[in-house]
């Protein structure tokens, strides 16, 4: 067999051995026993992982003691910088989309964007017909009319008489609310936004480039 | 290259080396798939979490008899280096015989669980499990596969040079193996008990 490789001797086979019988019988029992709590616990027996997976490179796969220069080495140090990229990126993104996107609220909006009323028996809260729609039109700040009434799943559209751009904000100028999960709405010139009524109560809107155009609608059951 | 080298030893080198990018590409697809795992851990759509089905005792069980048949392996090398071909054929025989064992117990374990209803197709915790550590199933029982050749090769010709690459290769992609089942052990079975 050639020299260059494989200089391993019984000894580095039995010390690699016994340090990972070591390395993996303590968080064994670290875990089962439960001294430590969460993510302290699962900080040491990855630390535990890391380490034993060094210590069998080295004794089990000899990396380091080839020839020169170590191409392997650098191959198996460019690999372990792929894979905390991979493991590292996924494990981040993935929670801050989970943080950021409650399941059972992301499935709320979906339910009510799409119209489901309900899935697999359960009420979503969505609307499943769309009954009458109301319409407050804005021209030259004026509103029209200020107060609307309606009831559940009926429809608001806002419309944009003027030749400017226009946006209107939920709530009051100095409390703002949110109306199906929105704050605010925007609509371009001679253009429309419309939205569904799936929230009951009273809310009010205002124009915030003119504070004095308010109005507000109510939702009956 | 500071000495100049023979032709069968730059062979060699060039062999291990090309062996050792295609472990490291394997080990990038371990990788991802550990990454699934991570992600989908939660992703039990109301079924049991790990916790509830895993059992530490046969984790362990597995890990070490992992662990030895790596290290017998290693023995199995120490005895080709030495040229004794009896005693790498008694080494890769114990190798082989653990190797089993471990197989056998995932095996039982795999049954088990789908037998109680929790399939790859319960769901997205289930589907990534299945598949990371059964992927890694799947490479010892090539190992082993490979191992029963190796043996009949070295029965049939002997100890030659071209047999003393070959195990060397078969002696990295067993150790390999068990390196990978380290982070197996560790993510999959024992943080479920975090």
């Amino acid at each position: 067999m050639s020299k260059s490789s494989h200089q391993a001797t019984v000894g580095s086979y039995v010390s690699g051995f016994i340090l990972s019988i070591i390395f993996t019988i303590i968080p064994y029992y670290v875990v089962v026993n439960k001294n430590i709590s969460g993510n302290q616990l699962l900080a040491i027996i990855i630390g535990f992982a890391i380490v034993q997976v060094f210590i069998q490179v080295f004794f089990f796969l000899h990396l380091g003691r080839g020839p020169k220069p170590l191409y392997n080495v650098a191959f198996f140090s460019a690999t372990l910088c792929a894979i905390l990229l991979v493991v590292g990126g996924s494990l981040f993104i993935m929670s801050h989309l989970h943080y950021n996107m409650d399941s059972l609220e992301t499935a709320k909006q979906l339910a009510e964007s799409e119209a489901i009323s309900q899935v697999e028996g359960n009420k979503t809260g969505a609307c499943q017909a769309i009954k009458v729609n109301h319409k407050i039109a804005i021209m030259h700040t004026q509103i029209s009319p200020t107060i609307t009434e309606a009831r559940q799943c009926d429809t608001l559209s806002f419309i944009n008489s003027d030749s400017v751009n226009l946006k209107i904000n939920f709530g009051t100028p100095t409390k703002s609310e949110t109306y199906a999960g929105q704050t605010e709405l925007s609509m371009r010139k001679g253009l429309s936004d419309t939205i569904t009524l799936n929230q009951t109560g009273t809310y009010h809107f205002y124009d915030p480039t003119n504070l004095s155009s308010t109005g507000s609608f109510n939702v009956q059951p | 290259m500071s000495k100049p080298m023979n032709h069968e030893e730059s062979v060699y080198d060039r062999t291990m080396f090309g062996f050792w990018v295609y472990l490291m590409t394997d080990l990038l697809m371990f990788a991802v798939l550990f990454a699934v795992y991570a992600v989908l851990n939660n992703s039990t759509a109301g079924g049991p979490t790990g916790r509830e089905l895993f059992s530490p005792t046969a984790a362990l069980t597995g890990t070490l008899l992992l662990l030895t048949s790596s290290f017998t392996c290693g023995l199995a090398m120490i005895a080709v280096r030495k040229g004794n071909k009896n005693q790498v054929l008694f080494w890769l025989t114990t190798t082989y015989i653990f190797g089993l064992a471990f197989l056998s117990l995932e095996l039982i374990e795999f049954t088990k669980l789908i037998h109680e209803g929790h399939a790859p197709s319960s769901n997205a915790f289930m589907s990534s499990f299945f598949i990371l550590v059964g992927t890694h199933g799947l490479h010892i029982l090539i190992g082993l596969l490979w191992m029963v050749i190796i043996m009949a090769y070295v029965v049939s010709r002997g100890l030659t040079s071209n047999m003393m690459r070959k195990l060397a290769l078969l002696s990295m992609y067993w150790h390999f193996l068990d390196i990978v089942w380290v982070f197996i052990f560790t993510i999959v079975y024992l943080r479920a008990f975090v």
